[in-house]
């Protein structure tokens, strides 16, 4: 009998049966944390009237275990916002819900590791489908859907499927400067966006161990634009150093044997890969950044799940320093929650950022959705967030770019998308 | 809604590509009422599909259809769609399907043999898609025993309260 993979393990550990699985087997888990944001009512209502609960939601299975977190509308943005709030804040008190934020900004899954509510080797599901980012911190975080989650309250337990596993081998050395999102989105337009497709990602190689927790939760967050089940970092000194300061409660983080069974392994020398983008509407679109130089752009972001983090805002202050933002270009950017902005803010970062021209918006989702920051007909846009499609902020017709902080603040000092070493000495 | 995935679905197909995104589908963020996600549903794609689309009729896409966020597509439904058939689901929106009973299929090659407008059958029951007039078929993939039941409940809400409801019993 061979090892086991760490999805394979995961799916052990939580099979109420006890089973020892192996990908391809269906089983029911036992699900260690269930997080939900604005879905948490009026969906959830209108699915228990459906199914035949005649006064709604009966009860929760373990209110310590369901986290609330109204991120997507906060602050409220709208009548129709601030109204399902107030039906969120109800139905969280008439379940007995313990652990709900709603009256602070940020990104539900950031503000899950900030305040430690998921931990390393535990089974933990949202309904978002960037769940999958708790893998950075080896937490077996995945996206189900709503009606998934109608069934995780009432009962703790979902089924599954053990996925097949994929070994993405990261070699090279980490620069001074985040290539998370060049890797993944390299990695999308050579293989695929669904190179992943119902799979889980074990991360392997010589770069993994350099790779801050930023990083990681920027790829892990990513494996959704390529089809992932789980995007699973190993366990390591960063992740013990991370969840030492968020948590006191105990955990067993969970490894792959070396014997394991992968379906298939990719191997990328991070030395060797150029600046990417990808071109609208879609995430595997990708290109070397230097085949669409020159093109003119209105608006830059960094932000949401994908990269609102410290090491994306620093980048984009330190690159920033004593320079400008292009006239006429809207340069938007969004810690990912209250505790990002905080840290941006005693590293001086913040001050950098708004000398430079640039807006700083509210932590939350709004800037990687049209809610924040629209753009208008034959717009184009430069994106550090998690998505290109048509319509992504707006207009139908406007163009979205997705790359990296690097590739996305140089852009914005430049008016126009060009390679970041020609903008920026010290690279 | 229960759908007893043993019976055969046949209907005009429409055809799409590669990778449709949810965004696409359920274009939630700017039409947030169903009455108004159900005129939009495809624009991205097809800008006809909403006010031509026929109830009874087939959607037939490429790999990994649904692709993006958890959103559902239960605007699909909404518009009349019977079925949809296609080379591969993205996880969630396979999930989101199965939880919501709504007929999804994958079969690799569909695209191969249908055309946009043809005729599609899908036979469960002998796990096949099959072009009426020009014959050709591929096989679908079955699903197993316990996402067949979810069907049958008609969702997963459903199959939670006859569950709820079994375990209060006495």
């Amino acid at each position: 009998m061979t090892g086991q993979t760490i999805a394979e393990k995961l799916f052990s550990r939580h099979d109420l049966k006890g089973g020892q699985l192996r990908a391809g087997d269906m089983l029911e888990a036992r699900i260690d944390g269930a997080m939900m944001h604005y879905h948490a009512s009026e969906p959830m209502h209108e699915m228990a009237l459906q199914a035949g609960f005649k006064d709604g939601l009966p009860r929760v299975w373990d209110p310590d275990r369901i986290f609330v977190l109204v991120d997507h509308h906060q602050p409220t943005l709208s009548q129709k916002q601030a109204d399902e709030n107030a039906l969120i804040r109800a139905e969280v008190e008439r379940l007995g819900i313990n652990c709900f934020h709603d009256s602070e900004p940020g990104i539900a899954h950031q503000m899950m590791a900030d305040y430690g509510l998921m931990r390393p080797g535990e089974l933990v599901v949202g309904n978002d489908s960037h769940t999958v980012s708790y893998g950075a911190l080896n937490v077996g975080g995945t996206g189900i859907t709503r009606a998934d989650m109608f069934y995780v309250l009432l009962f703790g337990e979902l089924w599954f499927q053990v996925p097949e596993s994929i070994r993405v081998v990261l070699n090279g050395t980490q620069p001074n400067y985040p290539i998370a999102k060049d890797i993944i989105l390299y990695l999308a337009g050579k293989y695929g966006d669904d190179f992943a497709g119902s799979m889980s990602i074990e991360y392997a190689g010589t770069l993994v161990p350099q790779l801050s927790i930023d990083s990681r939760m920027c790829l892990s967050a990513h494996g959704v634009e390529v089809g992932a089940k789980l995007a699973m970092f190993p366990f390591d000194e960063k992740t013990r150093e991370f969840m030492a300061t968020r948590t006191d409660k105990p955990y067993e983080s969970v490894a792959a044997d070396a014997d394991a069974v992968y379906e298939k392994e990719i191997v990328l020398d991070v030395d060797q890969m150029p600046f990417v983008v990808a071109r609208p509407h879609q995430f595997g679109n990708v290109c070397d950044v230097n085949e669409v130089k020159s093109q003119k752009i209105n608006q830059a972001q960094i932000g949401s799940c994908a990269n609102g983090r410290f090491e994306d805002i620093e980048i984009a202050a330190r690159m920033l320093k004593g320079r400008k933002v292009a006239k006429g270009v809207r340069f938007l950017v969004s810690p990912a929650s209250q505790h990002v902005y905080l840290q941006c803010v005693k590293a001086g970062l913040i001050e950098t950022l708004l000398e430079a021209g640039v807006q700083v918006i509210t932590p939350g989702c709004g800037i990687c959705q049209p809610r924040v920051g629209f753009l208008s007909d034959r717009e184009v846009c430069i994106t550090a967030t998690t998505r290109n499609f048509k319509g992504r902020k707006g207009s139908m017709n406007a163009d979205i770019y997705l790359g990296g902080p690097l590739t996305v603040a140089a852009a914005a000092v430049a008016g126009e998308i060009i390679d970041p070493r020609k903008v920026f000495d010290g690279l | 809604m229960g759908f007893e995935i043993n019976g055969v679905i046949q209907g005009r197909a429409w055809k799409f590509g590669d990778s449709i995104e949810t965004d696409a589908i359920n274009p939630y963020y700017r039409y947030p009422a169903m009455e108004d996600l159900k005129q939009h549903t495809m624009e991205a794609y097809r800008p006809e599909f909403a006010k031509e689309v026929k109830p009874g009729d087939v959607l037939v896409a490429g790999r990994n259809f649904g692709c993006g966020s958890s959103r559902p597509g239960l605007v699909l439904r909404e518009v009349g769609i019977a079925a949809i058939v296609v080379e591969s689901a993205s996880r969630l929106f396979l999930r989101n399907s199965i939880a919501r009973a709504i007929p999804i299929f994958q079969a690799p090659g569909v695209t191969a043999i249908i055309e946009d407008g043809q005729q599609v059958v899908v036979d469960y029951p002998q796990g096949r898609v099959v072009n009426p007039v020009s014959g050709a078929s591929v096989a679908l993939r079955k699903f197993p025993p316990l996402i067949e039941q979810i069907f049958r409940a008609g969702g997963l809400p459903e199959f939670a309260y006859a569950r709820y409801m079994r375990e209060h019993a006495h």
